[in-house]
């Protein structure tokens, strides 16, 4: 049993905001509902770096914990997904989630929220597998064909990376050692050894012979 | 099953036993006819009849100061029910998919919402003064109630509807709206359509007898 | 496999995976300057390689402030990558707002009942008269129960989102919850300005009335008359209903702003804002239901005559006289006293009408 989990590397986040567009096509979000965005914090100063951010899929997700009518519910893939049939878009879920992921399309006056639209980590929601009515609720499920989110399979760097934790976790670690590695080897900075090749050191799969 | 017999069957009768309920209670007022007047008339009975009708929309001063809040609360309930009921953006689609065949620009959502509100504050406060008031709470009797309590029940489940996300609680909106579609014809409700005949007869044997009323 | 060396942590890595990595990047400068000096064979001093992915992290993750950033996403708080309230916000709810309240909503029940068992209804000592004030006009008894009526219906409403999904969802299953809090959250949303609009209207109806004056504090030091015997005596409202209406302008002016604010997320108001009204709006209410609970025994099972004035205008002289002397006095010498016959006859009561009584009662007071 995988836990289905996404990493950005701020090392290598170019803010092309590719995955959100590729969110947006995939999944036919809603008009005004962005289910991922690009942050870039100290934009334009020395040190900027931006990160992608959707639903984290929280093991102890506070949107579960303080849902009023209980639409939550984890996958056995460790992915958070709602019932939109029961949510009744109170908002209570956006007031928890440290992360801003749930979203919610303006339904009416004076932007009275609709039903909660987030990240279903590409995995659809409770209906049928592929079936219209999921499809159009949710947007698509590529872990039922056994893909992952487009947002990362898409991602231009590689900076997104999305799949079970223990993976995800490896090749980060991976990339860090090899980083500091190879300012140690070559004497550049930090950031440019996350860009260039290292001499020496095998980082990177396109380095590889 | 139940929701299927509301959507269609039931709708549609009580739609027939409003239309033909209202017709029949018009036709049978028309029917019973004037008293015939003998007397000279002074001036036209129908400009005054014209007359009346609209100029009865503005209350009389003293009925203004001292019944100021039945007015005002009378005023923001019918405006307020009259948008809402043909304007609000779900009730143009209905009336358009069922009834007429054509739609009609509805209202933005907000100014829907305003509407309700203000029928709302305006039903509540008109209900309250007739039952607090002991001239009033004299004069009503059940049908007056019945009728407000349908009116409340049909814009409550409404409102409570308005996510429009719940079929039941649509139906059930709509179940109580075919409810008071079939008292209507047959209750103080008839208001709505007897108020014009009411207002020019008055205004009609007003104005023949030469009184400015 | 890499689970099997950690078998105790299961999911362990859970949603603290990415704390976990921030520990590995920390750490990693000083991983690799080990095995590239072990390589190398220098005996090199160590150096320090700043990780920006860590400093980035702390600053994001930092618990005092809120890194704010920029994003190409135009929405309220789209900038803010962590919200550490958020958090704080569901403990507040889950652990202090839902239980308490509740405990607190049981125990004024339970208070009530029990001061109804020992206590038992107040009676007007010296019996009902057949003589009557004038206390509530048309309009002030109209705009209280629209006010009152507004309020049950909002309490109701918010008390079935509060604590709906723990005692409800088990008895009613989800599916029907689901359509009972939402038909709750619309209708709690659209007369929820109602009760804005009702309590502007009972504020500046009954405010003069209400102005603390000479003799209150004598009342509060009593205890209302409810501690030891003999009536306080007390001008129209006592310091009691005094302090309830400062309460409840007060309170339901704090209920009002901080429910427009959750209501109407139309001024970019950010997630901050939100939770601090949600905070305020759920101990607010919470309060005001808790007193307008004692309003509503003393009024009805409570206390004899009390509710008279409310429902006819009318309320009994001995009444007025046991329990806001001042005015009752005051009235009194002002001859407003009413016969009961009178008020039968002005509110067109046919039964009364109907009793010859009336004719055996002396007339003129």
């Amino acid at each position: 049993m995988a836990r289905m989990k996404f990493y950005c590397d701020a090392e290598r986040c170019i803010e092309c905001n590719g995955c959100v567009t590729a969110c947006k096509n995939e999944n036919e979000v809603p008009w005004g509902v962005n289910r991922r965005r690009v942050v870039t914090i100290k934009d334009g100063e020395p040190g900027e770096r931006s990160l992608s951010v959707a639903c984290m899929h929280c093991s102890d997700a506070p949107c579960a914990a303080v849902c009023p009518v209980d639409c939550f519910y984890t996958t056995a893939d460790g992915v958070v997904l709602h019932d939109k049939d029961i949510c009744i878009g109170c908002g209570y879920c956006f007031y928890a989630c440290p992360f801003g992921a749930p979203q919610f399309p303006e339904d009416g006056a004076f932007a009275s929220r609709g039903k909660m639209d987030k990240c279903t980590f590409c995995a659809g929601g409770p209906e049928e597998d592929h079936s219209h009515e999921e499809y159009s609720k949710y947007g698509a499920n590529r872990l039922a064909e056994g893909k992952l989110p487009l947002c990362a399979e898409m991602c231009s760097t590689k900076a997104l990376l999305a799949g079970d934790a223990n993976v995800v976790s490896n090749i980060y670690r991976e990339r860090v050692i090899n980083r500091g590695a190879s300012v140690l080897n070559r004497g550049v900075s930090y950031q440019n050894a996350s860009l260039r090749q290292t001499r020496g050191m095998e980082g990177k799969a396109s380095n590889k012979k | 099953m139940i929701g299927e017999l509301i959507d269609g069957p039931l709708w549609y009768f009580a739609f027939g036993v409003f239309v033909l309920g209202v017709i029949y209670r018009i036709i049978s007022i028309l029917r019973a006819g004037l008293k015939k007047d003998f007397s000279r008339p002074r001036a036209e009975g129908s400009a005054g009849a014209l007359r009346t009708l609209f100029s009865r929309f503005i209350p009389r001063r003293d009925v203004a100061t001292r019944g100021r809040l039945t007015v005002i609360a009378g005023y923001l309930f019918h405006l307020g029910l009259f948008a809402l009921l043909i304007f609000a953006q779900p009730h143009v689609t209905f009336f358009s998919e069922r009834i007429t065949g054509f739609s009609w620009p509805a209202l933005p959502y907000w100014a829907f919402i305003v509407s309700a509100e203000l029928a709302f504050i305006g039903l509540l406060l008109l209900w309250l003064h007739r039952v607090l008031h002991p001239v009033t709470r004299l004069l009503s009797s059940i049908d007056d109630y019945v009728g407000i309590g349908l009116v409340f029940l049909v814009m409550l489940t409404g409102c409570l509807a308005l996510a429009q996300a719940f079929e039941p609680l649509r139906l059930l909106h709509l179940f109580l709206a075919e409810l008071l579609l079939i008292y209507f014809p047959f209750s103080n409700l008839m208001h709505a359509f007897t108020f014009a005949f009411s207002r020019a007869y008055t205004g009609a044997t007003m104005a023949r007898k030469g009184v400015n009323a | 496999m890499r689970r099997a060396l950690i078998p105790h942590k299961g999911y362990g890595i859970g949603d603290d995976w990415v704390f976990y990595l921030l520990i590995l990047i920390m750490l990693s400068p000083l991983l690799v300057m080990s095995t590239a000096s072990a390589e190398s064979g220098k005996n090199t001093q160590p150096i320090q390689i700043p990780n920006p992915s860590a400093d980035l992290w702390r600053e994001v993750r930092q618990r005092d402030a809120i890194a704010v950033g920029n994003s190409q996403v135009k929405s309220a708080d789209s900038g803010v990558l962590i919200n550490p309230y958020g958090d704080k916000w569901r403990n507040f709810r889950m652990t202090q707002l839902i239980p308490y309240g509740g405990y607190l909503l049981a125990g004024m029940l339970l208070l009530l009942i029990i001061f109804f068992i020992v206590r038992g209804r107040i009676k007007v000592v010296s019996g009902m008269s057949d003589k009557k004030l004038f206390r509530y006009s048309l309009y002030e008894r109209t705009i209280h129960w629209c006010l009152a009526a507004i309020f049950l219906f909002l309490a109701f409403t918010g008390l079935i989102l509060l604590f709906g999904r723990s005692l409800l969802i088990p008895i009613v299953g989800q599916e029907f919850f689901s359509l009972l809090a939402s038909a709750s959250k619309e209708g709690h949303n659209l007369f929820g300005p109602l009760f804005a609009v009702a309590l502007v209207l009972v504020f500046f109806r009954f405010v003069r009335r209400n102005i603390y004056q000479k003799g209150d504090l004598t009342w509060l030091l009593k205890g209302g008359g409810l501690i030891g015997k003999g009536h306080v005596p007390s001008n129209f409202f006592n310091m009691g209903e005094k302090s309830m209406f400062w309460m409840l302008v007060l309170v339901g002016g704090v209920i009002v702003g901080s429910g427009l604010v959750l209501v109407f997320p139309v001024f970019g108001q950010g997630r901050v804002l939100m939770e601090l009204s949600h905070v305020s709006h759920g101990i607010t209410t919470l309060v005001m239901i808790v007193v307008i609970m004692g309003h509503i025994y003393i009024g009805s099972v409570g206390m004899e005559g009390a509710l008279d004035g409310m429902t006819t205008g009318y309320c009994d002289l001995n009444w007025a006289k046991e329990h806001h002397e001042q005015w009752a006095e005051l009235c009194e010498e002002q001859n407003e006293v009413i016969m009961e016959d009178e008020v039968s006859r002005l509110q067109g009561d046919t039964k009364a009408n109907s009793m010859p009584s009336s004719l055996t009662q002396e007339t003129g007071q």
